[in-house]
């Protein structure tokens, strides 16, 4: 095994270990707010668990899985090893143990803050310093990343970057802007408070930064499904890409306009006007363009595969396309969810039409459908892609595999759908427990079993999911495949310098935050004061609620 | 080669393209933002250009509440069940009354039993009832055709006294308090619709039941007796609270109870009151 698949399969298996626990509490928490019985009713525990499934989901199976797949990227398109092994050994030190700390933090019932940094609400320390130390940690991997393709640039003056490094060099660059955010919140604000070096927390400042990192984090995680869209769909389905430039234009779209938009989140935040709020709201219209490129692309991708293959007439090419690759179901699959979600996110995004659905169970099943639905399966494809040319060992059934993709979407949309309508009604998010004798919230009762049904279906596509990688791991050793990435039906010989690097890109954004955040960010520094006392959350806060 | 093509040429095509967008979306969106979206809250322009732009930026402490009319503020009716109210009702003379009342008798009937439907039968209604109503139709907090301007011709006085001589004429409504509840009616699982809204109401739409304040067997003060009532005149009052018509309940509970009714329930109550309840 080459040393840096060694080092992505550490990765891997850090974020799918995470993964099946937290998807076990995501179904409890469901069951939770059903109005069916529950074990360990107690909201104490809910919410405690609302931030152990949010920080595994959101924060460590992410981190892990993108960085382990930036590596193996890094690795095989640029076709030599990668640099700076040792660094990226002791960033995944980091941020396993950041990870153990945010976790025993949780787990000892002082950190239930809901896995967001929003104050006054304010966790232990150890959270804190936990999650401090898996951003920076993977800003190792950031630095690891910029590094190497700039030496491999170095080495060969005038070629086009290969465009899967070029995108994870972007989602790395995109990493480094958004965690500025919550870096700020945490270092200026967060942990001065929790280890009591201050009295009052600036609320609203704290949020503000926090919205920096929020959205952008988003399409961070987002990034590896796009790659996977450009540059291993085409590949599984037996054809070429549709267009390398296209791809390009799509990654530098998304490192610009994911990140002066996070203002979204605080549409309903009384510490900001409502000026900078609207022009977040324009800007992030915008990043539905790379989304429709990258749709666009992708389907013309997969026609190329299937006319290639000897598909005929206006749609006969979908039906030639190879159904059973897990790769090839799996976009699919990921782009009706995609549409779906992504009608949601609209209203979410849409400065007035927000205000119907701010707050509501609406928006966690649109997050659940975008991320867990759309992007997590593709992490899912790739990693049945992966695993084999890692490992040596190939998938022991494809069967199985496109089963559980299958298992994964229907769970995803039996929870999701009805999880919007009842956001809709106006149920809250993050809230324990309902009252289902009340009539606002009778009504809604039905939709929750339905999304309990959902959850169960999820948790049994996941404990499927980490069978297939276990059984496929003790497998036959063959001769692993080389891992292959798309080529462009025109590949590019020359590509311009705006589209070979990021230093144009680099500088908008820059120009695009001081523009969109200045402000909203300086008031209080001259203007505003939100300084507030904190509410601790500590289990004496919350065994002291209950008699 | 990267060099030669810094971010900041302008004179290349890529930078200047990119640059160029972006600006140009950047300030249309800031344009709507701070200056069209903040001047035009609602059809015509609300606010200043200046005021407009602080409100955009988040600060509105000098700039002033925003142009729009606002609805004046508004109390349901002027009547409050003090003592002294309670005594100027007491003081009621029904023989004066019965002066006053012969401008009544046009419209609600001989001895205040009406025989149209447009308009209530007055013969039996507690005078604290009439009392009030006089007063809200004197002061504008109700409204129906020519009463606001009978009432006030009326003083208190004579209010109290022609709501004393209508309270007792007989043939009328039945007295709300000391009858009997029908067997059962109590109960959430009685069938009929109209007995169980008037004596157990709906819990889950927060309906309390109509007997509670209205009898049979229970009385509240203001509220008037309704058994014999017309059913058609119950129905308009119960749709005229629904829609906001009709805004002199104290407290607000009938409008928020006849919102809950589905126009069928309303027909069903009135004729409960109106239909048989009157006969018996």
């Amino acid at each position: 095994m080459q040393r840096s698949s060694r080092l992505a399969l550490f990765h891997y298996w850090v974020a799918f270990a995470t993964f099946l626990p937290a998807v076990l509490l995501g179904a409890w928490q469901m069951l939770m707010r059903s109005p069916l019985p529950a074990p360990l009713d107690d909201s104490a525990s809910y919410y405690a668990s609302v931030t152990l499934h949010g920080t595994a989901m959101a924060y460590v199976v992410t981190t892990f899985f993108i960085m382990g797949f930036g590596y193996a990227v890094a690795a095989t398109s640029l076709g030599r090893p990668l640099r700076g092994m040792t660094a990226a050994w002791i960033g995944f030190a980091i941020c396993l143990l950041g990870t153990v700390m945010a976790v025993t933090a949780i787990l000892s019932g002082r950190a239930s803050v809901l896995y967001t940094f929003y104050p006054p609400l304010l966790a232990s320390g150890w959270y804190y310093c936990g999650a401090a130390l898996l951003v920076g940690g993977s800003m190792i991997w950031v630095v690891l990343m910029i590094l190497n393709m700039r030496a491999w640039k170095r080495d060969n003056p005038g070629h086009p970057v290969p465009l899967p490094m070029f995108a994870i060099t972007a989602t790395a660059i995109l990493w480094a802007w958004a965690a500025a955010g919550v870096t700020l919140e945490l270092v200026g604000i967060v942990l001065p408070r929790a280890f009591g070096w201050s009295d009052l927390i600036d609320a609203s400042l704290a949020r503000t930064l926090f919205s920096v990192t929020l959205h952008a984090i988003v399409y961070f995680w987002l990034m590896p499904a796009y790659i996977a869209f450009y540059t291993l769909v085409p590949v599984a389905a037996g054809g070429r890409m549709y267009s390398d430039t296209m791809g390009r234009l799509a990654f530098i779209m998304l490192l610009v306009f994911s990140l002066p938009v996070g203002m979204h989140h605080l549409f309903m935040d009384p510490g900001h006007g409502s000026g900078f709020k609207f022009v977040q709201s324009a800007l992030t219209f915008l990043v539905v363009l790379p989304t429709l490129l990258t749709v666009f692309s992708t389907c013309a991708s997969l026609e190329i595969a299937g006319r290639i293959r000897g598909g005929r007439g206006l749609l006969g090419w979908i039906r030639a396309l190879p159904w059973d690759e897990p790769m090839v179901l799996a976009v699919a699959l990921s782009l009706v969810m995609l549409g779906l979600g992504g009608f949601g996110g609209l209203v979410n995004m849409s400065y007035a039409m927000n205000a119907m659905i701010h707050n509501t169970s609406w928006v966690t099943a649109h997050f659940h459908l975008i991320f867990g639905g759309a992007v997590v399966i593709m992490y899912f494809a790739i990693a049945y892609e992966m695993w084999p040319r890692i490992t040596g060992r190939p998938l022991r059934s494809k069967r199985l595999a496109c089963a559980q993709l299958w298992l994964w979407f229907w769970g995803m949309l039996i929870t999701t759908v009805p999880w919007h309508v009842a956001g809709l009604m106006g149920q809250p998010r993050r809230v324990a427990a309902f009252d289902y004798a009340d009539p606002l919230n009778a009504r809604m009762g039905g939709l929750v079993v339905v999304s309990v049904i959902g959850g169960v279906i999820l948790l049994g596509s996941a404990i499927l999911l980490i069978a297939i990688l276990i059984r496929s791991h003790f497998g036959l050793r063959r001769q692993a495949m080389p891992m292959g990435y798309a080529i462009a039906v025109n590949p590019p010989l020359r590509v311009p310098p705006a589209l070979n690097g990021f230093g144009l890109w680099n500088a908008i954004v820059a120009v695009l935050m001081v523009l969109a955040y200045g402000y909203p960010i300086g008031q209080f520094f001259f203007m505003k004061q939100h300084s507030v006392p904190a509410v601790a959350v500590t289990s004496e806060l919350e065994s002291g609620g209950k008699p | 080669m990267v060099r030669e093509q810094g971010p900041f040429k302008l004179g290349n095509p890529w930078p200047r393209i990119a640059w160029g967008s972006v600006a140009a979306v950047f300030i249309a969106s800031f344009l709507i933002g701070f200056l069209v979206l903040g001047r035009f809250q609602q059809n015509g322009p609300t606010l200043g250009t200046w005021t407009a732009f602080c409100r955009a930026i988040g600060l509105s402490a000098a700039s002033g509440s925003a142009g729009e009319p606002q609805p004046p503020r508004r109390t349901p009716t002027r009547i409050a069940w003090t003592n002294n109210t309670l005594a100027q009702i007491a003081s009621g003379n029904e023989q004066h009354g019965a002066f006053v009342a012969l401008s009544c008798t046009a419209c609600h009937g001989e001895g205040g039993v009406s025989a149209s439907t447009l308009f209530p039968t007055l013969a039996g209604m507690n005078s604290a009832v009439i009392y009030k109503q006089l007063d809200d139709f004197r002061s504008g907090k109700r409204l129906w055709g020519a009463m606001g301007a009978i009432a006030a011709s009326l003083s208190d006085q004579q209010s109290a006294d022609v709501a004393a001589y209508f309270a007792h004429r007989p043939g009328g409504l039945a007295p709300a308090a000391g009858e009997g509840i029908p067997e059962g009616g109590r109960s959430l699982r009685q069938r009929d619709p109209a007995i169980r809204l008037v004596f157990a109401g709906d819990p889950q739409r927060g309906i309390p039941p109509c007997a509670a304040c209205h009898g049979p067997d229970a009385q509240k003060l203001g509220a008037p007796a309704l058994r014999g009532q017309h059913i058609e005149y119950i129905e308009r009052q119960l749709a005229a609270f629904a829609q906001g018509m009709r805004q002199n309940d104290i407290n607000e509970q009938m409008r928020v109870i006849a919102r809950e009714l589905k126009p069928s329930e309303m027909h069903a109550v009135a004729g409960y009151y109106g239909g048989a309840g009157g006969d018996e």
